[in-house]
């Protein structure tokens, strides 16, 4: 009977009412405008890109008359070269990290900051009300159980879209003001059924963080389940941020030696392979990765909910 | 009358252990029932299952003939409780943790907010963060958040745990009122058999998990008493009884006479005494404390 948007507007108050959410996001914010900072410190300017691009290219033929490398190794070389090519021939300058465009680019590798922080709400989300205790009232509210769960659900995924527009929108201004805005009209290569053809940075950009989005939701869906199943948010956040940092190495050594590492959770959260790098196992695609993290994703909020529900609160 | 809540037949087992034992009781509209019992007699279960907090083994309850398994929402919407201790947001302030409650109810406007703040006494630091309260203000804040949608169920966990003796009675007299006057079902829960005797009209007494009985505290006073008679001479007064009634039981004591009687011959047996010109300075019923009946009823067998 109580209606969702109150209950979320509940679950957002108890988060940013909090000092610890403040100092995430003041940590996110330092951790983009420093980004350009060293940036802007540390570049060194490429004198002649053009002899730099050329170099590179027929590095790449090389290898590609080694008749023994791996189709898959071939066709991004291929491409590769092609796009060398047409900037070659149109002029067009390779992003580097210290435009505004190069540091947007650069800046989805805070995502995993991001990452971290949701882990960390989305395992205090549910955890926390039984180590307070309040879990008590909470749940003796007009308000199924099933309805609680989602309004945290969705706050946790809510603050993870927010702190991404953050951290976009921090970046792009420090990027402008330290850099400029001189090359913001520049396109960016894309190389679409053997051609390469000019497209829009800003689609580029947004492309590139939501593909970094796999395994911030994966991770945060997964953290959002330990902390309901064992009630102890330490412990989602001890599992979940070791995932996130240990998951891909461990999934990349077992890839080496077994087929069945493209099942494992980590071979598939890294959805830019399919787009500007190879696959970590042969055969595998975009629509197989997306697959399986659907998999994943259905079991994890299915045990979630099925505990939340279930389950008799004695705290 | 129809009682508003019910629990009939209920069992509850955890893991291989029955915890409650087809427990059925009705609560009535206007009353104040205890539910009595030792540390782990399952009291607390009890009210948690009649909460939602812990599903049912067997049996059912209902408020206002609504079960609460099957239609919870509809059920609890008539439910205000505080379950063990009042655990609030400690980091939230006492009025930004009612708006909190507030919202997940229908129709809890500002005004009301305010009302039930004053009506717990809290106005002076219902702005400050719960972690800066005393047990005692958290148990009001809790009281607070019990009330605010208007319940017709009241149900407190020892609701006195932690109160001053000034706070204690304030709690007692206002659940009365609440009673009486809004026509509330209370419940609540304790081991403190004195506060039971002086806070409820009927109560359950558990243990192990069983319904002992119920009792009603009006009946219980009413009936055989001992009763201290201030009496002087004494001597002549205690002759007196005994020609009166060979039958009644009847001891010198240092201030009079304590005689154990039927509670409705109490003024009887004055009357004579005043027409023989024994000069009767007062009369107190020692009631059969509770305690005495508790561990009676108890067999003063180990509590827990
Ligand atoms: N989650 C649980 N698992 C197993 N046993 C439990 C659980 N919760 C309670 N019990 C047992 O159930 C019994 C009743 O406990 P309960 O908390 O209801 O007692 P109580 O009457 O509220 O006692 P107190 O006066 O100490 O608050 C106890 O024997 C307790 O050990
Ligand atoms: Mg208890």
């Amino acid at each position: 009977m109580s209606n969702l948007f109150s209950l979320i507007q509940n679950e957002n108050m108890k988060i940013y009412r909090r000092f610890g959410t403040w100092v995430m996001i003041g940590l996110l914010v330092l951790a983009s405008v420093t980004g350009a900072i060293i940036i802007k410190a540390t570049h060194k300017e490429t004198n002649d890109w053009k002899a730099e691009v050329a170099a590179d290219s027929n590095n790449i033929r090389k290898i590609l008359k080694d008749n023994n490398i791996p189709k898959i190794q071939k066709d991004h070389l291929q491409k590769q070269l092609t796009i060398n090519e047409y900037r070659l021939k149109h002029d067009v300058k390779p992003m580097e990290s210290n435009t505004f465009w190069g540091y947007l680019i650069n800046s989805a590798d805070i995502i995993s900051l991001v990452t971290l922080f949701t882990i960390i709400v989305a395992a205090g989300s549910v955890a926390s009300e039984f180590s307070w205790g309040t879990i008590k009232m909470l749940l003796i509210r007009p308000a199924s159980r099933a309805k609680i769960l989602l309004s945290k659900y969705i706050t946790v995924l809510m603050f993870a879209v927010s702190m991404l527009a953050l951290l976009l929108m921090i970046s792009a201004a420090s990027g402008a003001l330290l850099f400029g805005v001189e090359t913001i009209r520049e396109p960016y290569l894309a190389y679409q059924n053997g051609a390469v053809v000019e497209t829009s940075m800003l689609a580029h950009v947004l492309q590139v963080y939501a593909l970094n989005c796999a395994d911030l939701v994966m991770l945060a869906t997964f953290a959002f389940m330990i902390s309901t199943v064992f009630r102890n948010q330490s412990l989602a956040i001890g599992l979940a941020t070791f995932s996130l940092f240990i998951g891909p190495q461990i999934t990349y050594f077992l890839s080496l030696k077994f087929d069945w590492a493209k099942y494992i959770l980590f071979a598939n959260t890294d959805l830019a392979q399919y787009i500007d790098g190879m696959p970590l196992v042969k055969g595998m695609t975009m629509p197989f990765s997306l697959a399986v993290l659907l998999v994943y994703f259905v079991a994890f909020n299915a045990v979630t909910w099925w505990t939340f529900q279930k389950r008799d609160v004695a705290a | 009358m129809k009682p508003i809540l019910q629990l009939k037949h209920v069992r509850k087992d955890i893991g291989k252990k029955t915890i409650i034992h087809d427990l059925s009781l009705d609560v009535f509209a206007g009353e104040v029932f205890g539910l009595l019992g030792p540390n782990g007699a399952g009291k607390t279960t009890t009210i948690r299952m009649i909460v939602g907090l812990m599903g049912i083994t067997s049996g059912e309850v209902l408020v206002n003939g609504v079960s609460v398994t099957r239609d919870f929402e509809k059920a609890i919407q008539h439910v205000g409780a505080i379950v063990e201790n009042p655990e609030m947001y400690k980091f939230l302030t006492g009025y930004q943790n009612l708006v909190h409650y507030a919202r997940m109810t229908k129709g809890v406007t500002k005004e009301r907010i305010e009302e039930v703040v004053r009506l717990v006494g809290l106005e002076h630091r219902i702005h400050d963060k719960v972690k800066t309260y005393s047990l005692g203000m958290r148990q009001r804040l809790g009281l607070a958040q019990a009330l605010l949608h208007r319940p017709s169920v009241l149900i407190l966990d020892e609701p006195t745990n932690g109160l001053d003796p000034a706070g204690i009675r304030e709690i007692r007299d206002y659940l009365r009122k609440l009673a009486r006057e809004e026509r509330l079902a209370v419940v609540v829960s304790s081991h403190l058999l004195a506060e039971m005797e002086m806070m409820c009209d009927r109560f359950a007494i558990i243990q192990h998990g069983k319904l002992v009985t119920i009792e009603s505290v009006q009946e219980l006073s009413q009936q055989t008493e001992k009763v201290l008679f201030i009496v002087e001479p004494k001597e002549k007064a205690a002759q007196m009884v005994k020609a009166h009634d060979p039958h009644l039981d009847i001891r010198l004591v240092d201030q009079g006479l304590e005689v154990t009687i039927d509670y409705k011959d109490i003024p009887r047996l004055n009357a004579m005494l005043v027409a023989e010109g024994i000069n009767v300075y007062g009369i107190h019923v020692l009631a059969k404390s509770l305690e005495e009946r508790f561990l009676e009823m108890t067999e003063g067998n180990e509590i827990v």
